[in-house]
């Protein structure tokens, strides 16, 4: 019991301490030309964008594959700044790198005028909380970290939405983003599009110049945001949207998402 | 002047010969001399797209390993990554710097003539531990004898298209 309040005590502390950076996945190629190619895949939490800062675990990385089977990637080693992962892709079309936590719940509450927090749904709370307890609220947490990689002719398969949580989908396939032409991504929740998603787009390179060039976003009526890249190179969305949407397990919904992809030479 | 008249008979011959199937544009190619201690041979694509730039004819391709026809960007986007049998029949090897003279039959990919309009000619070049270029220049059918130049650019020379 003592081992599990330990654990449970570091999982919240490593959350809380992550909780300023930005969790992303960036393989080492978003194109390639050859089937059956290897590419390295890299994740770190990090506050500047694609410069590494704290390795994560990647027990939950999966490689979705053209026809929308999954494969758990198991090559895979965390280090200090950065975790790397070994894949080897098959035949044409495009493939995706997710880590995707499970659902997760935090039920938070005040006692004695501190704020506290546990892990624990709405049915399972009530056997966890001290007596006292007051302005208990349960959250459900999901996030989504994730890249595409086309090998030869892009596909559809794994870019479709799934219709369950946030999810982000683009208006023009992953493999043909080109510097100077628009892009329109459009946020779905439960697979509606969602207004009043905000988010951040940031871009490679932030370390070796002054303006950082990073674009708040917050999503329209009907759940898009459009931009148009200036530069080719590697760019990451972070987008998060919290809603009060009570379930039999929650009372709040808090999804985030963070996206990678290459904006291509014209 | 016996000799002279028998290559002037070899050469009409031969432009007869030519002129029996459809008429030719000529695209000469330059790829330059590049000093540097690595060098490899660009990897070349010449082709055509239409107005809505979409590819209609892959002229010429320049490629070994597929491992690197990717780094032909433009290319590879428009015509190599989704077009493998395009890409079997038309790639040749890569050339090393000198002046190339390419024949365009005037037609599209399928061996149908391009109907008059507007189009593009596009040359793109990837070297292994060098640049990438890619250059283009508009042109209309039929171009009635327009001649079309198009400057160096980094990993081309210049290039010349004689329409006809």
């Amino acid at each position: 019991m003592l081992k599990k309040s330990a654990l449970l005590l570091s999982s919240l502390l490593i959350s809380s301490s992550l909780s300023a950076h930005t969790l992303w996945v960036v393989p080492s190629h978003y194109v390639l030309s050859k089937p059956d190619s290897w590419i390295a895949v890299d994740a770190s939490a990090a506050n500047m964008t694609f410069v590494p800062d704290k390795g994560i675990g990647l027990n939950a990385l999966k490689l979705y594959l053209p026809d929308g089977s999954v494969k758990p990637v198991t090559d895979a080693y965390q280090g200090k700044r950065k975790s790397m992962a070994d894949v080897q892709l098959g035949g044409d079309g495009t493939y995706r790198i997710e880590l995707a936590n499970p659902l997760r719940f935090f039920t938070s509450y005040e006692l004695n005028g501190e704020r506290k927090r546990l892990m624990a749904n709405k049915q399972e709370r009530a056997a966890q909380l001290p007596q006292g307890a007051t302005k208990v609220e349960t959250v459900q947490i999901r996030s989504r970290n994730f890249a595409y990689v086309t090998v030869n002719g892009p596909t559809d398969t794994v870019i479709k939405v799934r219709g369950e949580g946030l999810e982000l989908s683009s208006t023009t396939h992953p493999a043909d983003a080109v510097a100077g032409e628009a892009l329109a991504f459009v946020f779905n929740l439960d697979g509606k599009p969602q207004a009043g998603v905000k988010g951040v787009l940031s871009y490679a390179g932030e370390l070796y110049r002054n303006e950082a060039g990073r674009i708040d976003f917050e999503t329209t009526a009907d759940g898009s945001f459009s931009f148009t890249p200036e530069h080719a190179g590697r760019y990451l969305i972070e987008a998060s949207y919290s809603a009060d949407s009570a379930t039999a397990l929650a009372d709040k919904v808090r999804e985030s998402v963070t996206y990678t992809f290459e904006v291509a030479l014209p | 002047m016996r000799l002279t008249s028998a290559i002037l008979v070899v050469c009409f011959s031969a432009i007869l010969a030519s002129g029996v199937k459809a008429s030719q544009h000529e695209i000469t190619v330059q790829l330059p001399e590049i000093e540097t201690s690595q060098y490899h041979r660009p990897y070349v694509a010449v082709w055509v797209e239409d107005a809505q730039q979409q590819p209609v004819r892959l002229i010429a391709l320049w490629v070994e390993k597929p491992d690197w026809l990717k780094d032909l960007r433009r290319f590879w986007r428009k015509i190599g990554r989704s077009n493998t049998a395009l890409v079997d029949a038309v790639s040749g090897a890569t050339q090393k710097p000198g002046t190339y003279s390419l024949k365009w039959d005037g037609n599209d990919d399928h061996g149908q003539p391009l109907a008059a309009g507007q189009y593009q000619l596009l040359v793109e070049a990837a070297r292994e531990q060098g640049g990438r270029s890619l250059v283009k220049h508009e042109f209309i059918l039929p171009a009635k004898g327009a001649v079309i130049e198009i400057a160096a650019d980094g990993e081309l020379g210049d290039i010349t298209a004689r329409l006809l």
